[in-house]
C-alpha cells in the first residue's frame, strides 16, 4: 500500500469511527486504530496517527486535557506488556488485551472523576460503557485487520 | 530492557504527564488547541453525516414515499377546509387579542437573540463523561461558552465548549448542572440540580413554608445571571419535608425530552440591557427632615403630610 493509499484508509477510518463514537455514547473506536498500529509494528505511522487521535478525542470530550492521553499510554503499555506473553496474531491474545483494556477503561474513568471535579461518578453506566468497549475491540480489531489490504498483521517479533 | 528502566520510564512518563495536566489546568492552553481542532474536525464530520441523511431522507420523502399521497391529498384539503371555518370563527378574537396586546405593550426580551441549531450527536468518546450534545454552531456562529440552549417546550442547557462551528452543550440533566429556579405559581426560589441521564431532577434551597405542589412549572429566575427570566426548566414531580435540612426536598422532571433532540434554539446575547425595574420617576422618599432644615417641606402634589427628602441623584 503506498503512502497516498494508506492515508485515505486511516481517514476513512477515522471518519467511520468518529460516526462510531456518536452512535454510541461514551465509546472509543480510534484506539482499535492504535492497536493495529502496534500489532504492525508501525511506529512512524503511529507517530503521526497517536496525537491526531489524542487530539480528535480530547476535542470531542468533556473532561479536561489528560484522561485520554493516559488512556492511551495504559493501551500501548499493555500491549507491550501482553506482547512478551502471547503471539500478537493470536485471538486469545487480542481477547485477553480486550477484556483487560475494558477494565482499565473503567479504572482510569474512576480514577479521574475525583481529580476532575466530576461531580457524581455513575458506576454502573461506566460498568456498561466498559463492557461495550471491552465487547468492541476485538470485533472492530479482527475486521479491521481483514479489512486492511496489504494485510501486516501477522508480523511477529 | 531491564526492570529498573522500565520502572523509571513509568515514572517519567506518569511525572511528565502531571506536569502537563496541572500546567493545562492553570492555563488551559491544551484543552484550547483540542477544542478548536478535535471538536471542529468532529463536528465537521458529523454535519457531513447529518447532511447525508437529510438527502437521503428528502430522496426518500420525494419519490419513494408517495404511495397512498392522493387519499393524503384529499384528506388534508377536507382538514384546510375545517381549519378555514374555525380560523373564520376564532378570527374575530384573535383581533381582539392583537389590540389588547397592543394596548397593554407587552414588552419583549430584547436581551436575548434566539438562533436555530441542530443537534449533532449526544456525549462523544472516552472523554466524553458528562451528559451532553453537540451542536452544529460555535463561536463563530454564535455559540459561544456559556450561550442558553432552549426549545419551544423549555429549557435544555448550556453551551460548555465551543470551537468555531461546532459547541458542546451540557445538559440540565447532568449532575454539574445548577439553574437557579422559580415555582411559576408560588414564586418561590430555588437550585435545580441534575442527577444524571434518565434520573429525576432535584430543587435545593426552597424553604418548608412555601406552598409548591407537584405539577407546578419550574421558570428559571434568572438570579443567576445565566439563563434569561421566565423560562420554562422542569415540572415538579414530588414535594416532601427534607429528613436532613431545613428546605424542602423536590423531586422534577424536565419539560424536553432531552434524549430525542434534534433541534435546539441558541439565545445569543445582543448586549441590549433591558430594564428590569418599571420606567418612570422614582418614588418620593418619605423620611426624617434633612439636617439643617426645621420647617416641614411641602410636597410637589401640595400635601404637607410631613417633611420629605428628595433622593440624591
Amino acid at each position: 500500500m503506498n503512502t497516498f493509499q494508506e492515508c485515505c484508509w486511516w481517514l476513512a477510518f477515522i471518519v467511520i469511527s468518529i460516526i462510531a463514537q456518536a452512535l454510541v455514547p461514551g465509546l472509543d473506536a480510534l484506539v482499535v486504530g492504535v492497536l493495529l498500529l502496534l500489532q504492525e509494528r508501525d511506529y512512524k505511522m503511529l507517530g503521526w496517527l497517536l496525537p491526531i487521535f489524542i487530539i480528535l478525542q480530547e476535542g470531542m470530550g468533556t473532561r479536561p486535557f489528560g484522561g485520554v492521553l493516559l488512556w492511551y499510554l495504559v493501551v500501548i503499555a499493555s500491549f507491550k506488556i501482553g506482547r512478551w506473553l502471547f503471539e500478537v496474531g493470536n485471538f486469545v491474545f487480542i481477547f485477553l488485551l480486550s477484556t483487560c483494556l475494558g477494565g482499565a477503561y473503567f479504572g482510569l474513568a474512576w480514577l479521574l472523576a475525583p481529580l476532575q471535579a466530576t461531580p457524581t461518578f455513575d458506576m454502573n453506566a461506566m460498568r456498561d460503557i466498559s463492557l461495550v468497549q471491552a465487547i468492541y475491540m476485538p470485533l472492530a480489531w479482527r475486521i479491521l485487520s481483514v479489512l486492511r489490504p496489504g494485510d501486516k498483521s501477522d508480523v511477529s517479533e | 530492557m531491564t526492570f529498573r528502566r522500565l520502572f523509571l520510564l513509568a515514572g517519567t512518563l506518569f511525572i511528565l504527564l502531571l506536569g502537563v495536566y496541572s500546567w493545562n489546568q492553570r492555563t488551559q492552553v491544551l484543552d484550547t488547541i483540542t477544542t478548536n481542532v478535535g471538536l471542529e474536525a468532529a463536528g465537521g464530520v458529523l454535519s457531513g453525516l447529518r447532511a447525508v441523511q437529510d438527502s437521503v431522507a428528502d430522496i426518500w420523502s420525494n419519490y419513494f414515499a408517495l404511495v397512498d399521497v392522493r387519499q393524503e391529498n384529499l384528506a388534508l384539503k377536507e382538514r384546510v377546509r375545517d381549519l378555514e371555518a374555525r380560523l373564520m370563527a376564532q378570527g374575530e378574537s384573535l383581533a381582539e387579542l392583537r389590540r389588547l396586546r397592543q394596548l397593554l405593550q407587552m414588552p419583549t426580551d430584547q436581551a436575548w437573540r434566539p438562533v436555530g441549531a441542530r443537534v449533532l450527536s449526544g456525549r462523544l468518546g472516552p472523554n466524553g463523561v458528562l451528559d451532553s450534545i453537540s451542536i452544529n454552531r460555535g463561536y463563530a456562529t454564535g455559540g459561544r461558552p456559556g450561550t442558553p440552549l432552549v426549545t419551544n417546550l423549555g429549557l435544555v442547557g448550556r453551551i460548555l465548549r465551543s470551537s468555531a462551528h461546532t459547541a458542546t452543550a451540557l445538559l440540565l440533566t447532568d449532575p454539574s448542572s445548577r439553574i437557579a429556579v422559580l415555582a411559576q405559581e408560588s414564586r418561590s426560589s430555588g437550585i435545580l440540580t441534575g442527577q444524571g441521564p434518565g434520573r429525576v431532577l432535584e430543587v435545593s434551597f426552597m424553604e418548608r413554608g412555601t406552598d409548591v405542589n407537584p405539577g407546578e412549572i419550574l421558570i428559571t429566575s434568572g438570579l443567576d445571571g445565566k439563563f434569561p427570566k421566565g423560562i420554562p426548566v422542569a415540572r415538579v414531580l414530588s414535594v416532601a419535608p427534607s429528613n436532613y435540612s431545613q428546605f424542602l426536598a423536590i423531586q422534577a422532571e424536565p419539560l424536553v425530552d432531552l434524549r430525542h433532540l434534534e433541534e435546539v434554539l441558541m439565545l445569543e446575547p445582543t448586549g441590549v440591557s433591558v430594564p428590569t425595574l418599571p420606567l418612570g420617576p422614582p418614588p418620593v422618599f418619605v423620611g426624617p427632615p434633612a439636617p439643617g432644615r426645621t420647617s416641614p417641606s411641602v410636597a410637589p402634589d401640595g400635601s404637607t403630610g410631613g417633611p420629605r427628602l428628595q433622593p440624591s441623584r
